[in-house]
């Protein structure tokens, strides 16, 4: 259906045909190629509030940040909470707070990265704003783009939001370890992810007891070297 | 809700794109959007009549033509003549 407006007789159209969101594209482009050029691996984590991607992102930092360069820019729409919790993996953090926005864009990224030196880093995570809606509009520039959602979500999350399923290339079903307690049927979750993206990459972990973490890492590795 | 991020975007091209014209006034600006763009209609036509306050298209209508796929697309302006 179409709302077409009837034009008043005094008025003229002229033609812009102009992506809304072409700003942000073009920088997340140029953001991609300074990452390329440098070597820097870029993975941004998008979730809703408290699906635990912090928690899932500091036992990744930690695992590798004794054997490689690591840093993460981390979004939220206040407070330092999160940086602070990456920052005890000894990777190099930087909070960035949106203030009332409910995601990061291109631009918010490029400033953030302003006083570092991109040919330090071998690995860039990027934490977005928990949210699963606006999110999914803005391209960071990331090389990989990981979606988690929690086994206590309810298992038609997927159904519900599946934009940004789509918009990501792996799905992380995370705390495996409630599973039980919240009766989630895993299968029917899986089912559902693959439903909206068919062949997406799934990984299913526990950030609390590192079940399945070293898949990911391996994963992840395997990817960063490509 | 990132309808508001959205209609500053739309008003900065439709501004960009109605200086061309002065002084004719932008009557509407037309948008094509799809729904897998991720984008609420009313909340953006809301959020179009705020990011508007205090431009010269103050007083503009945002007209939205429901189209298929993840388009999102300033396809026209409407001036006054």
């Amino acid at each position: 259906m179409s709302t077409q407006s009837r034009m008043t007789p005094h008025t003229r159209l002229v033609e812009v045909r102009q992506n809304v969101l072409k700003k942000n594209d073009l920088q997340a482009r140029a953001l991609r190629e300074r990452f390329a050029d440098a070597g820097v691996h870029v993975v941004s984590l998008v979730s809703s509030p408290g699906a635990g991607k912090t928690m899932f992102l500091e036992r990744t930092m930690t695992a590798l940040s004794a054997s490689h360069h690591i840093a993460a820019l981390v979004g939220d729409l206040a407070t330092e909470n999160d940086a602070a919790r990456l920052a005890r993996s000894g990777a190099r953090v930087k909070q960035i707070t949106t203030g009332t926005v409910c995601h990061l864009d291109a631009e918010m990224v490029e400033r953030a990265l302003d006083d570092w030196k991109l040919e330090d880093i071998e690995m860039l995570f990027i934490e977005n704003v928990g949210n699963l809606v606006c999110p999914s509009s803005y391209d960071l520039g990331e090389a990989l783009r990981l979606v988690l959602v929690s086994v206590t979500e309810g298992e038609d999350k997927p159904l519900k939001y599946p934009t940004i399923f789509n918009t990501a290339d792996v799905a992380m079903i995370t705390k495996l370890d409630l599973a039980q307690a919240a009766e989630c049927d895993r299968a029917v979750l899986r089912a559902n992810i693959t439903r909206v993206r068919p062949g997406m990459r799934l990984f299913e972990v526990s950030a609390k007891t590192g079940q399945g973490m070293d898949d990911w890492l391996e994963f992840l590795m395997l990817r960063a070297s490509d | 809700m990132h309808e508001l991020s959205i209609a500053l975007c739309i008003v900065d091209i439709a501004s960009e794109e109605a200086e061309k014209h002065t002084p004719a006034r932008v009557h509407a600006t037309h948008l094509k959007l799809g729904p897998l763009a991720g984008v609420v209609k009313e909340a953006l036509l809301s959020a179009y009549e705020l990011a508007c306050e205090g431009t010269p298209l103050e007083g503009s209508q945002l007209v939205i033509d429901e189209v298929p796929g993840n388009v999102l697309l300033v396809s026209a302006l409407e001036l006054e003549s």
